[in-house]
C-alpha cells in the first residue's frame, strides 16, 4: 500500500502543476490577441466627431460603413481580388509544387529548389512590390520587349496602375506560400502507392486525380489559408501598384487611422476579421487537418 | 481458377536474365521456370538481388539482357500494368484516403479495361469475403489492423485476376504472432484461387514453410531451386547451408574423397560440387560427449559457452579452439536436456553420413 502511495504522489503533483505550463501561452494570447480584438469591437461603437472620439456607444460608424457605396465596393473588391489571387497562386503554385515535391526524386535537389523559391524574400517587401513598376509600366520591360519583337505596336497601358497589376504583384509575392505546404504533402506520398496504382492499370491522369490530388489536399488547404489571410489583410501592394485606384479594406483602415478616425477603422477591422474567420472556417471544413498532418 | 489445372505446365519463365545498376550486378544470368498453381518462395539475404528479381518480373525494372516469358508470351518489353502480374508491396502501399472497398475496387474502376459498376461491386465483394474481411468494406484503411491491411493489399491485387502474384516480403511488416497466422492464410487464399504466388523473403523459416519450391539467391545467382525438404536436407552450396541457419560449416581442404578440417580428416562418401571446399553438419545431428569418452566417427572438441531454451528444443553454444562458435540442437522429444559446465571442454561427435562435403569434385 505504501508503494502505491509513493507512486501516486508525483503524479498528483504533475497534475496540479500542469495548468501552469500553459499559463504563459494563455497570458500572451489574452494580452496580445483577445484583449485587442475586444477593444477593436468596443471602439467601433464609440462616437466619432471630426476632431475627437468619445466612449459614448453608438451605431454611427457601422451605419456609415454600410450606408456608403465606396466602403461596400471596397469590401467587394477585397473579396474579388482575394478570390482571383487565390486561384492564380493555386494554378501557378500547384504544378510547381508537383515538380518540386513529387517529380524531383532527389531530396537534396528538392530542398534546394524550395530554397530558391524563398530567395525573393531576402529583399524587402516594398522593394519586391515596387520592382513591378519598371516591369509593367508604359515604358517598362514587358512593353519594350513586346514592342521589340513586334508583337504589339502601342505599349499596353493596362499593365500598370490597374487591378491587373495588383493581382500580378500579389500572385508573385504570395505564390510561395502555396507551393511550400503542397510540396510538403506531395513529398510525403509513399512512391509505392503510386507504383501500386500504376500496377493496377491506372494511367497518369487517373493516378493524379484519384490518388495524388486527394492526398495533397491538406497542403492545398494550408496554402490557401496562408494566402487568404495575407491577401485579405493587404494594403501595400494595392497602394503601390494600383495608383490608388484599387481600395481594399486594408487601405481604408490605413487611411482612416491616418486621419485619426479610429471608430470607422475599427468597424472595417471587425468586418475584415469576420471575413477571415469565415474563410478559414470554410477551408477547415474541407479537410480534417488534425488527422492529416 | 480451376484448382490443380495446368499445375505441371510452366506458367512463367525467366531466360538468362541479368541486371546491373552501374557497377553493381544485381542479377546474373537467372534462368527459372515456374508452374501454374504453385507457391514459390525466394530466399536470400539482403543484397542478394531478390527484390530486383521481383521488380524485373513485375516490369518496374527492365533487365539488361535475357527474356521474361509469361504463358508463352515474351513480356520483356511489356509495361508493368499490361503484364497481368499482380504485385503486393512490403508496406502494403494501400491508398490511405480510400476505404477498404475503394482500395480493392481501384484497379477495376481505373484500369485500362473499364468494368461495369455492378460487376465491380460483385467482384470486389467476393474478393473481400474471400480474404476474410466481409463487413469491413466501409472502413478506412487507418481503422484496420496490420493483418487486415495485408489482406486488403492482397485482395486489391487478386481482384484483377492476375496470372502470377509477386509478394515482396509480405509478412515483414507484421509482428511475429500475426506473421505466423498469415502464413497459413496466404497459402489457403492461394490454394482457393489456384494462382501462382512468388513470395520473396529474408527469413529461411518462412521460405521453407510456405514454398512448394524454394529459390535460394546468392549474389544475384540462383544457388538452389528445389523443394523445401531438399533445400533443408541437401543444401547445394556452403552459402545455402549458411542462409538456412541450421548448419555448422567448417572450411578445409579436399583431396579426392578426403576432407581435412579443424576436426582432422574424414572420408566423404560423396562430394557436392561447390566453389570452395567446406563441410556442413546440421545443428541437430551433433552429439555432445564428455571429453575422453570412447566413440566412433569424426568429432571436434570445444568448450561450452551457453544454452538457449526454445520450447521444443534446446540450443547449446560451444567455442572451438580457433574461436569459431559451434551450435548443437537437442530436440526435447529425444530426451531430457543435458547440462554442461561453462568453459569445460566436451567432444562434439557426428555420424560420417551426416556431414555434407562440398568442393570441386
Amino acid at each position: 500500500m505504501s508503494g502505491t502511495a509513493v507512486r501516486q504522489a508525483p503524479q498528483q503533483k504533475s497534475r496540479s502543476s500542469a495548468p501552469w505550463l500553459i499559463a504563459p501561452g494563455v497570458l500572451w494570447m489574452l494580452v496580445f490577441l483577445v484583449t485587442p480584438i475586444l477593444l477593436i469591437v468596443y471602439v467601433s461603437f464609440w462616437t466619432q466627431t471630426t476632431f475627437k472620439i468619445e466612449p459614448t456607444l453608438t451605431l454611427q460608424s457601422w451605419q456609415a460603413f454600410f450606408g456608403s457605396d465606396t466602403y461596400l465596393n471596397s469590401l467587394w473588391t477585397t473579396v474579388r481580388i482575394w478570390l482571383i489571387v487565390l486561384a492564380s497562386t493555386f494554378i501557378i503554385g500547384y504544378p510547381t509544387a508537383l515538380f518540386v515535391g513529387l517529380f524531383v526524386k532527389n531530396k537534396t535537389l528538392s530542398t534546394v529548389l524550395l530554397v530558391i523559391c524563398v530567395i525573393p524574400f531576402w529583399t524587402s517587401f516594398l522593394i519586391r512590390v515596387l520592382a513591378w513598376r519598371p516591369m509593367l509600366g508604359k515604358e517598362g520591360a514587358i512593353n519594350i520587349l513586346l514592342q521589340k519583337f513586334g508583337i504589339i505596336s502601342q505599349p499596353i497601358e493596362a499593365l500598370l496602375f490597374t487591378e491587373l497589376s495588383v493581382i500580378i504583384g500579389m500572385t508573385q509575392i504570395y505564390v510561395v506560400f502555396m507551393v511550400g505546404p503542397i510540396a510538403f504533402m506531395l513529398g510525403r506520398i509513399d512512391p509505392n502507392i503510386i507504383e501500386a496504382a500504376r500496377d493496377l492499370g491506372a494511367g497518369f491522369g487517373r493516378i493524379f486525380w484519384k490518388i495524388i490530388f486527394p492526398l495533397s489536399l491538406p497542403g492545398v488547404v494550408v496554402g490557401a489559408i496562408f494566402v487568404s489571410v495575407m491577401v485579405l489583410g493587404e494594403f501595400a501592394t494595392a497602394a503601390a501598384l494600383s495608383g490608388r485606384k484599387v481600395n481594399l479594406l486594408g487601405n481604408i483602415i490605413v487611411t482612416q487611422v491616418g486621419s485619426l478616425k479610429w471608430a470607422l477603422a475599427s468597424v472595417v477591422g471587425v468586418i475584415l476579421t469576420i471575413v477571415m474567420g469565415l474563410v478559414i472556417a470554410g477551408f477547415l471544413r474541407i479537410v480534417d487537418l488534425k488527422r492529416e498532418l | 481458377m480451376a484448382q490443380g489445372m495446368n499445375s505441371q505446365q510452366p506458367v512463367f519463365r525467366l531466360e538468362g536474365v541479368s541486371k546491373s545498376y552501374g557497377s553493381v550486378t544485381a542479377l546474373r544470368d537467372i534462368t527459372l521456370s515456374v508452374n501454374g498453381n504453385e507457391y514459390i518462395s525466394v530466399l536470400g539475404p539482403s543484397g542478394s538481388g531478390k527484390s530486383v528479381l521481383l521488380r524485373v518480373i513485375a516490369g518496374f525494372d527492365v533487365p539488361d539482357s535475357g527474356r521474361v516469358v509469361l504463358e508463352g508470351r515474351d513480356i520483356t518489353d511489356v509495361p508493368a500494368h499490361e503484364r497481368g502480374i499482380g504485385f503486393v508491396f512490403q508496406n502494403f502501399a494501400l491508398f490511405p484516403h480510400l476505404t477498404v472497398f475503394e482500395n480493392v475496387a481501384f484497379g477495376l474502376r481505373n484500369g485500362k479495361v473499364p468494368v461495369a459498376a455492378p460487376d465491380v461491386e460483385q467482384r470486389v465483394k467476393d474478393m473481400i469475403s474471400l480474404v476474410g474481411l466481409a463487413g469491413m468494406e466501409g472502413r478506412g484503411v487507418h481503422q484496420i489492423s496490420g493483418g487486415q491491411k495485408q489482406r486488403v493489399a492482397l485482395a486489391r491485387t487478386l481482384v484483377m485476376a492476375p496470372r502470377l502474384v509477386l509478394l515482396d516480403e509480405p509478412l515483414g511488416a507484421l509482428d511475429a504472432n500475426l506473421r505466423h497466422r498469415m502464413r497459413n492464410e496466404l497459402r489457403a487464399i492461394r490454394e482457393k484461387l489456384g494462382v501462382t504466388f512468388m513470395h520473396v523473403t529474408g527469413s529461411e523459416t518462412e521460405a521453407l514453410a510456405m514454398g512448394d519450391r524454394v529459390v535460394v539467391l546468392d549474389h544475384g545467382r540462383i544457388a538452389q531451386f528445389a523443394r523445401p525438404d531438399q533445400v533443408y536436407g541437401q543444401p547445394a552450396s556452403p552459402s545455402v547451408a549458411h542462409f538456412l541457419n541450421r548448419y555448422n560449416i567448417f572450411e578445409g581442404e579436399l583431396s579426392g574423397k578426403r576432407f581435412t578440417g579443424p576436426f582432422g580428416m574424414i572420408d566423404a562418401a560423396s562430394v557436392t560440387p561447390a566453389d570452395k571446399p567446406a563441410c556442413a553438419i546440421r545443428y541437430d545431428r551433433m552429439k555432445v560427449e564428455e571429453e575422453g569418452t570412447p566413440g566412433e566417427g569424426p568429432a571436434i572438441s570445444a568448450s561450452f559457452v551457453a544454452s538457449e531454451y526454445l520450447g521444443s528444443s534446446v540450443m547449446y553454444f560451444f567455442e572451438a579452439a580457433d574461436g569459431r562458435v559451434i551450435e548443437v540442437e537437442h530436440h526435447l522429444s529425444l530426451g531430457q536436456p543435458q547440462s554442461f559446465e561453462p568453459k569445460r571442454r566436451y567432444r562434439l561427435r557426428w555420424k560420417p553420413e551426416d556431414a555434407i562435403v562440398f568442393g570441386r569434385g
